[in-house]
């Protein structure tokens, strides 16, 4: 029973007919409870869609991009809606283009070791097809089960891996996409050095304001020989700040490298049972792989290198179950928080490794100016703090305080080195927050690579920079805008 | 609009969407609609922000199969449960939204479960028409129907009044063969078996689920009476043992409570009587180990999501099978009680994923502890044998082999 | 802080004023010119010779700015001048145990590198280039100082700048301070040779540094603690390579890994003339590759980047990434 398609917003019946023209009539969609779900993604933000639409095929989705702008209409591609910057937020009733019925592994090269994915591809899925030639793919997003290939090349995705393997970046090799204009093309390609400018680079990251990916081209990355995984917990925070200093500093790369401070390491405990020590001030959780000899040389030096100063315990995770129990902990440490606390918002920043310390004393003191509670999970590895803030919704003046902090959180993170975003993206959330990590010409410059591809602004407009960003920019703010 | 859903448990959900790669729906359509994030965000449309209630929204709901995985999956642990059932409580009582012809008759025949005779004599006469070639089977197919009903069914006895054995209506009905192995493995254990008979014949569960809660409530009345005492009820339906063990929540009486905290499934009773099975297994004739079937283990959705019981099954059959895991994550097989007969195409779309994960696992046989689920997938040929049947086998004739599993197949 | 406040480093601020606005007319970055003929986009007439003569008058030569401005160890990333050598990058980069991922031609700066985007041969264990930079000042067309990326490993801040500069030959503005990411030293480093399948060997060993093959003789440069080292060499046939790797010909073919087999076979390439980065694609050749033909979407783009970020085409005119 096929939902009633001929009803929808006003002003959108012929856009809806071509539409369905193009597509089927089963995958073009109006209902008014529908499309406001096509509102939101994972982020607190929302807006409206005019229509929705599911595109089985390149084909389809340039045909739906030529639609849209025949229509006067923006559009606004979206995955699995993980986002929590707001990236897939419609702003200016656009087209939302769902990719998510696109979901085919087409092709696997495991001696190559590239795969060409359709872009409503989930990442664990991908992974998971992959065990038998003992490949994976390197970016691991904490919603790597949910979120879509196509939304990890939007978001130039990372994940506690990337320290050593790189970020979606590095294992993207071409990707076909629809321009802003409906023309269909691959940036990038299979060999080492494509010829020309890195385009396919510039498109990762670009959180669907270039144009929408229909096919992306993955590099695969082997499955370690030897895995190592250990947990270390000290007695203060600058012993376990200090740790990841002198690890890295004695050259060793982990796999991944996550702290916990005591508050939500108490939370985690509580849940999954996995043996954190809950009096810690700080745990440690390090993954190390590679080649054998490496692998134990590592263990042991961390050891030495988190006893040194000031490990009260080093366990070693004694084989696949006993790993697999420790990170469980760490997987569970955001579940645990949302049965701790009503409500809670997970803040994304970046600070060099070596101002952790100051940085996180900096995030107590700011939660407890607004009378928040807040808890810690850091990926020390590569720097990047999600601070998660907890506070009940419900009582009125909270979400002002909340987004108070959060925006103190963030200048403090920048003051001490660090960038706006490692993770989330800058989407609607941090997108006025721009002009404290570049200035006008910086900004601009950026303006001027998304005009290239976009002259008319049409391809998930407002996101990612600000109003006013290239000089002399005379576009208007949609009307009815939310943010 | 009132949908009679609990706001605090409304406001639980955060949108994060881990829910969604774990739903049967949105893993076969991509569909936010079909997601339980999605529901329950157009529940607070309609219950919060008066959005009218349209096509979509009545599509979003009535095609949730309420496997509740989403409930073990989720990290801010929405009671996805509570939320649906109200929902569709409310849709199934009328108004503006027309009730197609399917569900009509569904409704019918769900009213029907409750005379337990009727639906005995019903199912012989069937069973004959089919043997008469009078019924295709495409229409038993559709009908939810297994494609050859059985004549004949054994006769049941009580042996003691240790512990109840609740035998259902579907089930008793169609799969009465495999009440009698479950009766057989508890009593190996030493326990007498109690039945109930024909008035605690239908938990109530199928009329939960669509809608029908008057009509449940009368059931689950009738159940807890026929079942008195303190003997524990065990039940071989993971479907059925959900809902028993859900009266308290559905009557709201400390009757009902207390009679819920006696019902366990079967599979959780026999965990901690593995050794009187153990022993209860026949020597091995001649030195040669009995031959151990290659089973893939099915967890129902009701065993695994509500129950949080579908260890037991596994450590109950280890003893006496090779258990091969499936590598879907027990995602849903889209039998949802009535769900295939009122969502057929969704229900196919879903079981081919699991007939398809059934295969990559390798095994010839698949141990499932619900009816619904066997007869699901038994629909899309698979080989589907309830556990307590393995169990049975073992220990009481070894040399009848595991139907399904081939014939003097090593150990 | 907000950006505005933070200040620009008086060198980086002197080579903006030395590129001076787009009225101060073209100017090219001369760095060590190891690859100097990479990207030379052909003028109607005259030899090169007569280029060089020419563009000479026209065309300022400006140099960016030398030296290491920051280098964290326990961060894993530096901050350094363009203009420096990646000879003395190395060096004070091996102080702290430290290196990174760019090829060392001698005399070859990091923003010659950067600009012209080509990897050494260590690529198959190391990654690209591209992947080091994670930050850039460079000097606009307009003579502006812009910043672009970030100084962390971790970041989805906006456009991502460096990866459209890297290879972009200067044409689009000119690098003056670069943020890189390093990576451990290795404990140690063995070339190994032998006449062995290179395909299995690359599927064979875990994260190799280079593979090379010249149709019959396959190098590898094995590197990580001594005992992997000494796993991964033994019982595969191969022997110590004292002299290390094989010399390079000249010219340089970008072909999909999996193309690499067919090479001796194939016209104009015979066992001995060329030495292939087995697993990554790039064959160091005796002959010169055919031109490659892009798609007209792709170059408009490419014009279309051009016009907006050069406007007057005074950046490196005679360079054209299409034509690299």
């Amino acid at each position: 029973m096929r939902p009633d398609t001929a009803a929808g917003p006003a002003g959108t019946a012929d856009l809806v007919d071509d539409l369905v023209a193009a597509l089927a009539p089963d995958r073009v969609r109006t209902g008014a409870v529908e499309l406001g779900l096509y509102g939101r993604d994972a982020s607190v933000l929302s807006g409206t869609a005019a229509v929705a639409c599911f595109p089985l095929s390149t084909a389809e989705v340039a045909a739906a991009v030529r639609i849209a702008r025949r229509h006067g209409r923006p559009f606004t591609a979206r995955g699995s809606g993980t986002g929590l910057a707001g990236g897939a937020v419609p702003v200016g009733d656009p087209v939302v283009i769902v990719t998510t019925k696109m979901d085919r592994i087409l092709a696997v090269d495991p001696d190559a070791r590239v795969a060409w994915v359709e872009p409503g591809v989930i990442n664990l899925d991908l992974t998971r097809a992959l065990a038998p030639h003992r490949l994976h793919f390197a970016p691991d997003p904490s919603s790597q089960q949910a979120c879509t290939i196509g939304g990890n090349v939007a978001n130039n995705s990372g994940g506690p891996h990337c320290l050593a393997d790189g970020v979606t970046s590095a294992h993207v090799l071409a990707i076909e996409v629809v321009l802003p204009d409906g023309t269909v093309t691959v940036l990038g390609g299979l060999d080492p050095e494509p010829a020309g400018l890195d385009l396919r680079g510039a498109f990762v990251g670009s959180e669907g304001t270039l144009g929408i990916a229909t096919r992306i081209a993955v590099r695969l990355t082997p499955d370690p020989p030897a895995v190592a995984t250990l947990l270390l917990d000290f007695p203060t925070v600058e012993a376990a700040a200090e740790t990841v200093s002198g690890v890295i500093a004695a050259g060793i790369l982990p796999a991944a490298l996550e702290m916990m401070d005591q508050r939500i390491t108490e939370a985690a405990e509580a849940f999954a049972h996995a043996g954190y020590p809950t009096d810690a001030a700080a745990v440690l959780l390090v993954e190390v792989d590679g080649l054998p000899a490496g692998v134990d040389d590592a263990v042991e030096r961390i050891g030495a290198i988190g006893r040194a100063h000031g490990a009260r315990a080093v366990r070693v995770a004694a084989d696949d179950a006993e790993r697999a129990l420790l990170w469980k902990g760490r997987k569970s440490a955001f579940g645990a928080v949302a049965r701790v606390a009503p409500d809670y918002y997970l803040h994304d920043t970046v600070v060099p490794r070596t101002r952790l310390v100051e940085v996180l004393a900096e995030v107590y003191a700011i939660a407890e100016r607004h009378d928040l509670g807040v808890m810690n999970v850091f990926h020390a590895g590569d720097g990047n703090l999600h601070p998660l803030l907890l506070f009940d919704a419900r009582q009125p003046g909270t979400m002002e305080r909340v987004h108070a902090a959060g925006e103190e959180i963030v200048r403090v993170s920048i003051a001490a080195g660090g960038v706006l975003s490692g993770e989330h993206g800058i989407g609607l959330e941090k997108r006025d927050l721009m002009p404290l990590l570049f200035g006008p010409a910086d900004l601009d410059a950026q303006a001027r690579l998304r005009e290239a591809f976009d002259p008319d602004g049409v391809a998930n407009p407002t996101k990612v920079l600000p109003a006013g960003s290239r000089c002399g920019d005379l576009q208007s703010i949609p009307e009815g805008l939310w943010v | 609009m009132d949908l009679g859903v609990d706001d605090d448990e409304l406001a639980s959900c955060v949108a994060c969407g881990l829910c969604l790669p774990h739903c049967p729906t949105y893993r076969v359509t991509g569909e936010e609609a079909l997601s339980p994030r999605g529901r329950v965000a157009a529940m607070r449309q309609v219950q919060w922000q008066g959005v009218p209630p349209d096509d979509s929204f009545v599509h979003a709901i009535e095609t949730c199969v309420q496997c509740r995985g989403c409930e073990t999956a989720c990290p801010s642990g929405v009671p996805f449960g509570h939320l649906i059932e109200p929902t569709r409580a409310t849709l199934a009582e009328g108004g503006p939204f027309p009730l197609r012809r399917p569900r009509r008759l569904v409704r019918l025949g769900l009213r029907g479960l409750r005379h337990h005779r009727l639906l005995l004599a019903g199912s012989s006469a069937l069973a004959v028409a089919q043997r008469l070639r009078l019924v295709p089977s495409r229409l038993s197919r559709r009908l939810g129907l297994p494609a050859r009903l059985p004549v004949r069914r054994p006769v049941l006895r009580s042996s003691g009044d240790d512990v109840w054995l609740f035998t259902g209506c579907v089930m008793d009905a169609w799969m009465r063969d495999v009440h009698a192995d479950v009766q057989r493995v508890v009593e190996a254990t030493g326990a007498g078996v109690a039945l109930a008979g024909p008035g605690a014949a239908c938990c109530g569960a199928l009329s939960a689920h669509a809608g029908l809660a008057s009509d449940a409530r009368a059931l689950a009345h009738r159940t807890m009476a026929a079942l008195p005492g303190d003997a524990p009820v065990l039940v071989d339906s993971a479907g059925c043992g959900a809902m028993l063990r859900d009266y308290g929540h559905l009557l709201g009486t400390d009757e009902a409570d207390a009679f819920s905290a006696r019902v366990v499934d079967v599979h959780e009773w026999l965990a901690d009587r593995l050794d009187a099975l153990r022993a209860a297994m026949p020597p091995a004739a001649g030195g040669t180990s009995p031959d151990r079937p290659v089973v893939a283990v099915q967890d129902p959705c009701h065993l695994r999501h509500v129950q949080r019981a579908h260890l037991a099954v596994r450590t109950v059959l280890s003893p006496f099978a090779t258990l091969v895991e499936l590598d879907d994550e027990g995602l849903c097989c889209g039998a949802g009680g009535a769900y295939a007969v009122d969502q057929p195409d969704l229900a196919g779309a879903i079981r081919a994923r699991k007939v398809a994960a059934i295969e990559r696992s390798g095994a010839p046989v698949v141990a499932s502890a619900n009816p619904g689920c066997a007869l699901h997938l038994a629909a899309a040929g698979v080989t589907v044998v309830h556990p307590c049947t393995i169990v049975a086998r073992a220990i009481g004739r070894p040399d009848a082999p595991v139907p399904g599993a081939p014939a003097g197949s090593p150990a | 802080m907000t950006a505005e406040a933070r200040p620009v480093p008086e060198a980086v601020a002197a080579f903006a004023r030395e590129v001076g606005p787009a009225a101060a007319g073209p100017v090219a970055v001369a760095g060590g010119r190891t690859q100097w003929d990479v990207g030379r986009a052909p003028r109607a007439g005259g030899a090169d010779a007569d280029l060089d003569a020419r563009t000479a008058d026209e065309v300022r030569e400006v140099r960016a700015p030398a030296g290491i401005v920051a280098l964290d160890a326990a961060d894993m990333t530096v901050t350094v001048g363009a203009g420096t050598t990646v000879a003395d990058l190395d060096a004070a980069l091996a102080e702290v145990g430290q290196t990174v991922a760019l090829p060392d031609p001698p005399g070859a700066t990091v923003g010659g590198v950067l600009a012209v985007g080509r990897s050494g041969i260590r690529r198959l264990g190391w990654g690209p280039v591209r992947d080091t930079l994670l930050r850039v000042r460079y000097v606009s067309a307009e003579g502006d100082v812009v910043t672009a990326g970030g100084p962390t490993v971790k970041n989805v801040s906006g456009f991502d700048l460096c990866r459209l500069l890297v290879g972009s030959l200067g044409t689009l503005g000119l690098l003056a301070e670069v943020v890189l990411r390093t990576r451990p030293l290795p404990a140690t480093e063995r070339w190994v040779v032998g006449e062995v399948d290179p395909f299995a060997l690359v599927g064979a060993l875990h994260r190799p540094a280079a593979v090379l093959w010249d149709g019959t003789t396959t190098w590898t440069l094995l590197d990580g603690h001594p005992d992997d080292v000494a796993a991964q060499a033994g019982g595969r046939g191969l022997v110590d390579a004292p002299g290390g790797g094989p010399a390079l010909p000249p010219h340089r073919w970008s072909l999909r890994p999996g193309e690499l087999r067919d090479l001796p076979a194939r016209a104009g390439h015979r066992p001995g003339g060329f030495v292939a980065e087995v697993g990554v694609g790039v064959v160091h050749a005796e002959v010169a590759p055919a031109p490659r033909t892009v798609e007209p979407a792709v170059a408009r783009l490419h014009r279309r980047i051009k016009d907006l970020f050069d406007p007057t085409g005074r950046l490196n005119p005679d360079r054209d990434p299409l034509a690299a």
